[in-house]
């Protein structure tokens, strides 16, 4: 059984080949997401010449409902929402990148070496977002909400669905898992 | 006749004056606030995690608020400048949770 340990300040993960190209494909489908029809997703938003030509961009809400959950409206006025996702939004979405980018480096050691193993020196804080961020990504895919438990356990093996709710939830309690060690 | 209606008239103003100052006051120090709401996905854990590495709550305020937000379905978890709420709100939607600002409704 794949779980996080705890020595000091340090974090390892244990993972099967296959548990790691689950979440591989996961991190990879949402940087892209991340990226998609942002032409400056690929620069340091702490730099600021990268601020300045983002800032002229119009950054509107998104239209995919993984985003908008990832990157919500931060007023109920529209003006003053768009403005701040005007200011703020490349500072999110280079956040959110960092960490998944963060995560895939460390998984992509096990994938390439193809065998289980274990990964060290994990930032908490990084795969806690992560693990987060892909949580809330399938989460809305989902449609998850208080009932979505006894839905998945009714739901026959056969049934594609069944995996995808199946990997929300091993996410969750890898996520629990590493939060009970801090 | 004349003086008495502009010392009627320059009372007033002073007194409208004053109306506005007294609204103005009220206005500006109506605080924002940074509202965090509830959803299906965040496990309680890491919202107390969350609370406690934003804001720098001990663990059983952290744990408080967040129970009042799963509770309530929302919950005011600072307040202050418009800016500073904005910079809570940014690290709270980086961090996955759902947040919002607003100001101070009562007046």
């Amino acid at each position: 059984m794949s779980k996080f340990e705890r020595s000091g300040e340090a974090f390892s993960l244990d993972l099967t080949v296959d548990e790691a190209h689950i979440l591989i494909n996961l991190v990879e489908q949402l940087l892209e997401l991340l990226g998609e029809g942002d032409f400056f997703h690929h620069y340091d938003m702490n730099d600021p010449f990268a601020q300045l030509m983002s800032l002229q961009q119009e950054v509107v809400a998104p239209d995919d409902p993984v985003l908008l959950r990832l990157l919500p409206n931060a007023y109920n006025d529209p003006e003053a929402a768009g403005d701040f996702r005007r200011y703020t939004e490349p500072a999110i979405r280079s956040s959110k990148q960092r960490v998944l980018r963060e995560i895939r480096t460390h998984l992509a050691i096990l994938v390439d070496e193809d065998k289980a193993g274990t990964v060290a020196d994990l930032q908490a804080d990084t795969w806690l977002m992560a693990l987060n961020d892909l949580r809330l990504a399938l989460s809305v895919r989902l449609e998850i909400n208080e009932d979505s438990f006894d839905l998945f356990e009714s739901l026959p093996d056969e049934d594609p669905q069944k995996s995808i709710y199946a990997v929300y939830y091993w996410l969750g309690w890898l996520q629990e898992n590493l939060l009970a060690l801090l | 006749m004349n003086n008495d209606r502009m010392s009627n008239n320059s009372m007033s103003d002073v007194s409208t004056l004053t109306n506005i100052d007294a609204a103005l006051h009220e206005l500006l120090d109506r605080p924002w606030l940074c509202i965090v709401w509830d959803d299906p996905v965040n496990l309680m854990s890491y919202v107390v995690f969350v609370f406690q590495k934003l804001f720098g709550f001990s663990k059983e305020k952290a744990h408080e608020l967040m129970l009042l937000v799963h509770n309530e379905g929302r919950a005011v978890v600072a307040t202050g400048s418009r800016e500073e709420m904005e910079r809570h709100v940014q690290k709270l939607h980086e961090h996955g949770l759902w947040a919002t600002l607003q100001r101070d409704d009562k007046i």
